[in-house]
């Protein structure tokens, strides 16, 4: 009953929102929850670049956050398509205004350009973050090394790179692997006969052999492959292995779907079928958040397409532990289909795609970035980054021009992170053949300004030898009835990863309990905080710590 | 360590003031209305420091409501809300809404908050059963297993008592900044001592890139935020303890927490009535609360007992009470900013008005009273620390009474009780259900063990100069 009414209301948000002049007034008073003000200040924050590029770069173009020279504040390296990828150090303070510093990268162009995605990992565990480059040819490991230096690891690590046209990325240390497997997805294979329709290259896993050092010389083939353009590893069954999910783009696959493969240690990957209660779906898949909207374990996936989103839930009707899927992507207004503001009515074009909890209210929002192709008329021109927040019976609603995200650029690739590490998250997105826009989050808007939000917490895991930043790790959050889950994942999003504090609002809890699942399935005593503070919590100890900036 | 009375979360109070409830709140419009609250005080007019006169009228205000007997018309009960401080829905609607164990259980602040004034404590009959209100929000049953039975606390001088904490946590974040540039800077860890104001919170270690170690903190939360409030010294704030109690005894929910902003309702209890108390209503409230004027150390007129009581002060130092119960602690300043510094979301914090405001209680003709130090510092009488200190063993366990901890704070552990007032405030314990200082004395275990001890060896004649000294420490009426 509660999501027929919120269908109702949804249905009248979008009467008024396809209006020629899409009231904000309206939409403001529908929402009661606080607006972040995101405002765009790449110019100042230091940040000049572009992704750029022909038809190969009309995809990718991705962000990566993560901590380079062990102050904690998220640092940002950016791909350019035909422009190199560039380094950015985070310089910010308690100023009013986050600021990076360009750092030059000692590494060729020959492996900086062509570079269409990039996603953090710690590769070898040696405690400094890896990125891993894809690329329109052959991919490419920079190992990270003290103080933002970073070094070609394509020979020290056997690996090979490949010559496909890669657009996603995921990884995940397989039980008792010394180091992750990684999985590469490639796009279309330009040189097959009849290119580029029908002619997705097949995607790739590789793991890792030896235990002193990486080697990942032997790579699997994952076939057929459709053409992806987001993947990520999920525990979608709570089985404690994850799952490969793909997202692929049914442009220029034939006979094509959404993919998800199970890959159980030692063992060849296997794709889920009909049999196994896998439906067809055919999308322009351009990107996967996961999120875990009602906390019951099993997440919720948005993809991203041309036209709809979709927002998948597992289907409790159905039979145990069969993935299978419902679209509620409509009931919950997450569809975000056209552009919501603006007089152009043609579809939308969705890529990078996450979820997070811009105003810390406790709820899961969910960012989308957007934009055309290129000059594709059938689709919205104008097609603004959308901000849904969430609300409290399970619905979106549309804040994106509210908060200041909808400027007329082509998004592509973004991250989410809080770069000042205020509490906030702040929001940057890689936009093609135009600036990147960094949006730093001021607080809720209000007629005087803005006020802070609610209150938060930002979690860091740790635990010795491999897989040191736990990634698959699942955080309970708990305050009084209330649980929020997160995951540490290396994947998924559209070419753009995140590696760091894991940020969780609490809306008006002032304290929670932490427990953790560490990757090898082993629970954590529950650790008990205070909310707004930075919690470092150390696999085997009692007691959490705090860190402070 | 003398452990007495501290209520629980209760802001309630029973109508002890003679003037009928709805006689000096502002008027009703309709003088007939049912609804006790008159017009609600709006937060945009309370900006800055305000004048004597605006101060005055806003303590009218928080007057006229803390003695207000709420009723259905302004929503009282909470048919669908639980107890919780953490908005949080029933399962399935109440049949009875006034319940004296989950609540609500009172009718106005001053149904509890009466003796021996408004503002002041209350006996047995005003205890309150504090439960978190997650898990068996609803019980019928005094079982120790479902609720922490506890008595309710004064609130005179409470606005000096917040400003102590304010000062005290504002001091060790300094030493905890501190601390942690030393770290940064030498590369090497720094081990800090947390002293304020001659308390001693243990220490923390602070690593050279940003981690602080709290393993070794004393009778605070790991935030290093005093919350002097409440029996468990759980809360921070009068204006949290306000929006907790107006839910938890009332079913009256301030929309700064049950609001729209942050349940999605603007009715989040489903008793029919919307935004029942605004943040300007609070704020009222809490200056009432932080102008109530302190308790006092009176000079007996009987000879005797000024005597007995001088002699008592001595004992009180020499067996260690004093350790805990600090005679007085100094305060710097008496400006007290509503919403205060430390608060969390779902408690009004700075910012979230257009401008905020300032109660500058040195207005109040008690501040001119208050003695002060060589240094010019506020000397504020209350006999505590601000800290919470364990106070059962397994010899004299009567204060370890309580089956759930609270907040993180375990079951046997409580915040010092401050002692002025006490003579003024029985019964003792955190239950009430000790009703002479000798007995509560007695039970008191765990860290005031030594001094307990020593309280039942000295002379009988020291032991009753003591309870004539405490016998000194009374709420003016």
């Amino acid at each position: 009953m509660k999501y027929f009414q919120s269908v109702l209301a949804t249905g009248s948000l979008v009467i008024s929102v396809s209006g020629v002049h899409a009231g904000e007034t309206d939409m403001h008073q529908q929402l009661s929850s606080d607006i972040p003000v995101l405002g765009e200040q790449a110019a100042a924050a230091g940040i000049d670049h572009h992704y750029r590029g022909p038809w190969e770069y009309f995809v990718g173009g991705g962000a990566a956050s993560f901590d380079c020279n062990g102050d904690r504040f998220p640092d940002l390296m950016l791909a350019g398509g035909t422009d190199p990828t560039q380094l950015f150090v985070n310089t910010s303070n308690a100023t009013d205004s986050l600021r990076f510093e360009r750092r030059p990268l000692a590494i060729g162009d020959a492996e900086l350009k062509n570079v269409t995605g990039i996603y953090p990992i710690d590769i070898d565990n040696d405690g400094h973050r890896d990125v891993v480059l894809l690329r329109v040819g052959r991919n490419v490991i920079l190992k990270g090394g003290p103080d933002c230096s970073f070094t070609s690891a394509n020979r020290a690590f056997s690996f090979d790179g490949g010559r496909a046209w890669t657009t996603g990325f995921a990884a995940t240390f397989e039980k008792d692997a010394p180091f992750p497997s990684l999985a590469f997805g490639n796009y279309v294979d330009r040189s097959a006969p009849g290119s580029p329709w029908g002619t997705c290259h097949d995607n790739i896993l590789v793991r890792p052999e030896g235990r002193e050092q990486p080697n990942y010389s032997a790579a699997e083939a994952l076939s057929p492959g459709y053409c992806a353009l987001s993947m990520i590893f999920t525990d979608w069954n709570r089985s404690g292995t994850p799952s490969l999910r793909i997202t692929n783009d049914r442009h220029y696959y034939r006979d094509g779907e959404e993919q998800m493969w199970r890959v159980d240690p030692g063992k060849a990957p296997r794709l889920y079928r009909r049999a196994d209660g896998w439906k067809r779906v055919n999308i322009w898949g351009m990107g996967i958040a996961e999120g875990d909207i009602d906390a019951d374990g099993y997440p919720e996936y948005a993809l991203t397409s041309m036209g709809d989103t979709k927002l998948q839930t597992l289907d409790t009707e159905a039979e145990e532990g069969r993935p299978v899927y419902r679209d509620i992507a409509f009931e919950r207004n997450a569809t975000a289909h056209r552009p919501y503001t603006g007089s152009d009515l043609k579809p939308s074009t969705g890529w990078h795609s996450e979820f997070a909890d811009f105003n810390n209210d406790g709820l899961l929002d969910l960012f989308i970035a957007k934009g055309n192709v290129e000059k594709m008329p059938d689709f919205a021109d104008f097609d603004p980054d959308n901000l849904l927040l969430g609300q409290h019976d399970g619905t979106f609603i549309e804040a994106g021009h509210l908060s200041g995200i909808d400027l007329d650029r082509r998004g592509r690739g973004a991250a989410v992170a809080d770069f000042d590490l205020d509490g906030n998250l702040d929001l940057v997105v890689v936009n093609r053949e135009a600036p990147v826009s960094v949006f730093h989050n001021r607080g809720g808007r209000t007629d005087w300004g803005t006020r802070p939000l609610g209150n938060w917490l930002q979690i860091e895991l740790q635990q010795d030898g491999a897989n040191r930043n736990a990634v698959g790790a699942t955080i309970l959050v708990k305050s009084g009835n209330e649980t929020r889950l997160r995951k540490i994942q290396t994947g998924g999003g559209h070419a753009s990863g995140h590696s760091g504090f894991i940020h969780v609002g609490t809306g008006v809890a002032e304290r929670a309990q932490i427990r953790v699942q560490w990757p090898d399935g082993e629970w954590s005593p529950a650790y008990r905080v205070f909310a707004n503070n930075f919690v470092i919590i150390r696999r085997g100890e009692a007691t959490a710590k705090y860190w402070y900036r | 360590m003398l452990f007495r009375a501290l209520t629980a979360v209760g802001l309630s109070f029973t109508l002890a003031t003679a003037a009928p409830a709805n006689a000096q709140q502002a008027a009703h419009p309709e003088p007939w209305s049912e609804a006790a609250v008159g017009s609600h005080v709006d937060q945009e007019m309370l900006q800055g420091v305000l004048t004597k006169s605006q101060l005055q009228t806003l303590i009218e205000q928080g007057k006229a409501l803390f003695v207000a007997k709420f009723t259905t018309a302004d929503g009282v009960g909470r048919p669908m809300a639980t107890q919780a401080i953490i908005p949080t829905k029933r399962k399935r609607p109440l049949q009875q809404s006034f319940q004296r164990l989950p609540g609500t259980d009172s009718n106005a602040c001053s149904s509890c908050h009466n003796d021996p004034i408004a503002g002041g404590a209350g006996d047995f009959v005003t205890n309150v059963f504090v439960s978190e209100g997650f898990t068996n929000a609803d019980f019928d049953t005094s079982d120790p297993q479902f609720s922490n039975e506890r008595n309710t606390n004064h609130l005179m001088g409470a606005g000096l008592v917040e400003l102590l904490a304010r000062e005290m946590t504002a001091d060790l974040h300094a030493q905890r900044t501190d601390a942690l540039r030393a770290a940064r800077e030498t590369g090497a860890p720094v081990t800090v001592q947390l002293v304020t104001k001659g308390i001693d919170f243990g220490k923390i270690i602070a690593e050279p890139d940003g981690i602080v170690d709290l393993a070794a903190i004393d009778g605070i939360d790991t935030d290093l935020v005093i919350r002097p409030f409440s029996q468990k010294g759980v809360i921070g704030s009068l204006r949290q303890f306000t929006v907790n109690a107006l839910n938890h005894h009332h079913g009256i929910q301030a929309t700064e927490r049950f609001g729209k902003r942050w349940t999605g309702e603007a009715d989040f209890d489903e008793d029919g009535v919307a935004d029942e108390l605004t943040p300007g209503d609070v704020s009222a409230l809490v200056a009432w609360q932080a102008t109530r004027k302190p308790p006092v150390e009176i000079e007996p007129a009987n000879e005797e007992w000024r005597q007995l009581s001088k002699r008592g002060f001595a004992v009180f130092a020499d067996i260690g009470c004093a350790d805990c119960h600090r005679p007085s602690l100094p305060l710097n300043g008496l400006r007290f900013s509503d919403p205060g510094p430390f608060d969390a979301a779902g408690t009004l914090r700075p910012g979230e008005s257009r401008q905020d405001a300032v109660y500058d209680l040195a207005l109040t003709e008690w501040a001119k009273l208050l003695p002060r130090d060589e240094n010019d510092a506020i000397l504020v009488p209350l006999f505590g620390d601000l800290k919470r200190h364990k106070i059962a063993d397994q010899q004299v366990s009567a204060l370890g009474n309580e089956l759930l901890g609270q907040r993180f704070v375990d079951r046997d552990v409580f915040m010092t009780s401050e002692l002025w007032g006490i003579a003024s405030t029985g019964p003792y314990g955190h239950r009430g259900d000790l009703t002479t200082l000798d007995e509560i004395i007695r039970v008191h275990g765990g860290d005031a063990r030594q001094s307990r001890d020593r309280y039942v060896a000295i002379d009988e004649e020291d032991r009753i100069a003591l309870i004539a000294f405490l016998k000194t420490l009374v709420i003016e009426q």
